[in-house]
């Protein structure tokens, strides 16, 4: 059993969602969610829950090898801004090489980021992918 | 006690490679017997280690006592320094410390890391720990991976094509040619650099570092003439953190590098072009972002003075010496040192003042120093 | 008319993943004879991605089904996830999918396991839950990934979907329930025994003793306590392990091919087990009109059918773009060769 059972199951509603922080002093909203505004330091800062919906600033294919990963390659890895404002990098799924833009649309999905092996835990996590309708 | 001055008085290394027969104690020892015979017996007060994965690839933790008991310097005290991939340089700045400080008259500063141990994708899970964790490296994310968004965004923002930004490459492997401890010693072409393999699009083999083993060694004392050696004296250290890419205003930026050149800079009425320059160039875009910080070029312009540039990273930088992640910064220092007093091979600089600088990732933990010719 | 039920259908939501393979690929890489393909009635099938299973899918409908619902999430006493695709053998999905929408802790949950109606029989368990009062909401998700042994002619229609349904009080649904029937027996024409990767079948032995019986007893059992005649529906939606099958036993029993051919996606997407009906379901609300009545009947190897009696109402139309739509997602595809969806389905070793 390699992968550690509480190091994710305490953090899994920040694997399930996207959430970010919301500092109430000097009113920037970033991601991940912290406790302590990187701003201002501010610890007036409070969770909220995004909607998970956002557009890709620019992106990268990669053809990284890594264990542990080696399912979804090539990968596509973008750097997305969320409709509330947010920065992060996210992985691109359901999507070819060829459909991948700059303003494209994406939503937030569950998906598998790893498993240890047939036997083993499952770490499910948010990734992105393009908005269909 | 000691004086306030710290003085660089000897370095050694070995060629960066990959080491299948040697073991880490061996490189170790190889290095530190090549220095202590360059300076004939001294004695140090303080062994300090750099070392990112003791504990990923070595299976290995307090290294730095396994390493004084095999170079029989116990009981000397000894660390191990971490910082990601600046900890080469963190070491240096720490063994700075010690002696500003009064605690130690010399110490021996060492860089060593083993990356042919394991196959390509094991070690790529180690190098992604750059990262955190629990919000990047966790989703398979790796630095490679915000290297290649930003020479997206850059080549963007300035009308770059892909092979205008490969003059770092081809530079680096010229320069390369000429230091004997460089792993990539072969000239390469813009041409070769387009044509390599696609790691990150549009970050190909040739435009990143590549992986080897190496260690490296260099001496710190209170004292300039305990050797024969010319010396350098270490003027000053800085040393800053920044915020993950994501969370910077502007993505083209190196908010730490900034703060450590504005430092290192500051002092003295530096002209840059007389420095002897190494810098962290894990990526080709990076070498620009760095050198544009610096403020040796304008925001934008780097890759146009490259073919000309001939004060930075004549070691071949990251890229061709190589980059033994723990032991980079070390072997920067160490490299400097010769280029500035007996020679690295070819390579000698009479300038007065060197600059070295590295970073982990992208600019998260970034360190410089300022070192200058004790004759000057 | 109705045993006192005042019970429907609050949201619906669908999953398709983005993949198709079609089915003549398959064959000819196997040696059946096009023909075969044909007779089935099946065009192409989807697949889920390699880092997709039967929990995200599920999660994905579910979504959806509740943004359509429109309720506030603390108000669901009970979620119920039907597969026979889970990704664990022993640990819920169903805790997964709550927590991942954030549901309360203070709810029913478990995975139903009954080959392809265990959803089908959630519906029912929900219907009991709501209309006792135990619960206000009950989260319905039907998910499956498929496994089919390779060769097998299973393979040309074991596919990837999920469907999710919030069950709540008649007042306020899209559709509300007017009946219900189960008819259930011991026939064992589809099984995967405990640690095995793929399902056995009794091939035709699926058909007449399985299928058939099961759906024909149980729609007929709808229509007698409740006095329908076929008229009476206007579209029907049953399990759809292949595209023929739906239309004969459609009409067998007595229902036009225009009743269900909406509901009848099997030929595109292939067969999507414990989704299957469930998807034709959300097809046909999203098409359908107030007042109309729909017959859904299910079908689970093993074996059993669950007949329901729905009427849509005058909520269905501010509901339907609220979230994708099943056209949306019937649309939104790309072909995969069988090497992709080797690598999709990991039906290859990897050490």
């Amino acid at each position: 059993m390699r992968l550690s059972i509480p190091r994710f199951w305490r953090k899994r509603f920040d694997y399930y969602s996207v959430r970010i922080s919301e500092c109430l002093d000097c009113g920037r909203k970033f991601y991940p969610r912290r406790s302590i505004c990187p701003y201002c330091r501010s610890r007036n800062v409070k969770v909220v829950t995004s909607r998970g919906v956002g557009e890709v600033l620019t992106y990268t294919v990669s053809y990284y090898r890594l264990e542990g990963y080696e399912e979804v390659i090539p990968k596509v890895i973008a750097l997305i801004k969320l409709v509330e404002g947010p920065v992060l990098i996210g992985e691109l799924v359901d999507v070819d090489i060829s459909e991948v833009r700059e303003g494209l649309k994406v939503e937030a999905v569950l998906r598998r980021l790893k498993s240890e092996d047939p036997a083993g835990l499952i770490y499910y996590g948010i990734k992105f992918r393009p908005i269909v309708g | 006690m000691s004086s306030n001055n710290v003085y660089l008085i000897a370095s050694s290394m070995v060629r960066v490679g990959r080491y299948f027969s040697k073991s880490y104690k061996d490189l170790v020892v190889d290095v530190v017997n090549e220095l202590f015979s360059s300076v004939g017996s001294i004695d140090i007060d303080y062994l300090i280690i750099s070392n990112v994965f003791s504990d990923s690839i070595l299976e290995q933790l307090d290294i730095s006592t396994i390493l004084t008991q095999e170079l029989g310097l116990t009981p000397k005290p000894a660390l191990r320094v971490e910082t990601g991939e600046s900890s080469g340089l963190t070491a240096i700045t720490q063994g700075y410390s010690l002696i500003k400080s009064g605690i130690a008259d010399t110490v021996l500063v060492v860089g060593v890391e083993k990356c042919s141990e394991f196959p390509t994708p094991t070690m790529n899970k180690h190098f992604i720990k750059f990262s955190d964790y629990e919000v990047e490296s966790i989703y398979g994310l790796s630095v490679v991976n915000e290297a290649a968004l930003l020479m997206k965004i850059y080549m963007r923002r300035y009308g770059y094509s892909r092979e205008d930004l490969s003059s770092w490459s081809v530079k680096m492997h010229s320069n390369a040619l000429k230091n004997p401890y460089a792993q990539l010693r072969f000239l390469i072409s813009k041409e070769q650099v387009v044509r390599s393999q696609v790691i990150s699009d549009p970050i190909r083999l040739l435009d990143m570092y590549p992986v080897g083993d190496g260690a490296s060694a260099v001496l710190l004392s209170s004292k300039e003439g305990i050797v024969n050696n010319e010396a350098l004296e270490v003027v000053d250290i800085a040393q800053a953190t920044s915020q993950p890419l994501n969370l910077r205003e502007d993505l083209l930026s190196l908010p730490a590098t900034k703060i450590v050149f504005n430092k290192l800079l500051s002092r003295s009425k530096l002209d840059l072009n007389d420095l002897v320059i190494e810098v962290h160039d894990s990526f080709s875009i990076l070498g620009y972002l760095i050198l544009e910080e610096l403020g040796l070029v304008e925001k934008g312009k780097a890759p146009s003075i490259i073919d000309d540039l001939d004060n930075v990273n004549l070691s071949g930088g990251l890229k061709a010496r190589g980059h033994p992640i723990g032991a980079t910064g070390v072997y920067q220092v160490a490299e400097v040192f010769k280029i500035m007093t007996t020679g690295l091979g070819d390579i000698k600089r009479d300038s007065c003042w060197g600059l070295i600088h590295s970073m982990s990732a992208v600019d998260n933990n970034s360190v410089g120093i300022l070192v200058r010719r004790c004759s000057c | 008319m109705s045993k006192g039920l005042s019970v429907g259908i609050v949201g619906w939501g669908a999953y398709i993943p983005r993949y198709r393979i079609k089915a003549l690929d398959i064959a000819s890489l196997w040696g059946f004879d096009p023909q075969l393909v044909k007779s089935l009635n099946i065009e192409e099938k989807a697949v889920a991605n390699v880092d997709e299973d039967a929990t995200t899918m599920g999660w994905y409908a579910a979504r959806s089904a509740i943004i359509r619902a429109g309720i506030d999430v603390n108000e669901i006493g009970a979620i119920f996830v039907g597969t026979e695709s889970k990704p664990y053998a022993v640990k819920p999905s169903a805790t997964i999918i709550a927590d991942a929408l954030n549901l309360p802790n203070k709810k029913l949950a478990s995975d139903l396991e009954f080959a392809c109606r265990a959803a089908g029989e959630a519906i029912r368990i929900s219907l009991g839950l709501v209309s006792s009062g135990m619960v206000k909401y009950s989260l319905v998700v039907g998910s499956d990934t498929a496994q089919a042994n390779p060769g097998d002619v299973l393979e040309l229609t074991a596919a990837s979907g999920a469907a999710a349904y919030v069950i709540g009080p008649k007042e306020g649904s899209v559709a509300y329930f007017e009946g219900y029937y189960t008819f259930i027996s011991d026939t064992p024409d589809f099984w995967r025994r405990d640690g095995s990767p793929y399902p056995l079948h009794g091939e035709i032995f699926t058909d007449e003793p399985a299928y058939f019986t099961h759906i024909v007893n149980a729609v007929k059992g709808l229509m007698r306590e409740y006095s329908f005649k076929p008229e009476d529906f206007d579209y029907v939606v049953f399990h759809q392990p292949n595209g023929r099958f739906p239309l004969k036993v459609g009409l067998e029993l007595g229902f036009t091919e225009a009743k269900i051919l909406p509901g009848l996606l099997n030929p595109w997407i292939g067969n999507t087990y414990n989704a299957a009906a469930l998807i034709g379901l959300a097809r046909v609300l999203e098409e359908s009109r107030p007042g109309q009545r729909i017959l859904l009947a299910t079908f689970g190897s093993g074996a059993g059918s669950d007949a329901f009696s729905l009427v849509v109402t005058d909520e269905v139309k501010s509901k339907v773009d609220k979230a994708v739509k099943v056209m949306d997602m019937l649309r939104n595809k790309v072909y995969i060769d069988y090497g992709r969806y080797v690598k999709f389905r990991k039906l290859l070793v990897r050490v």
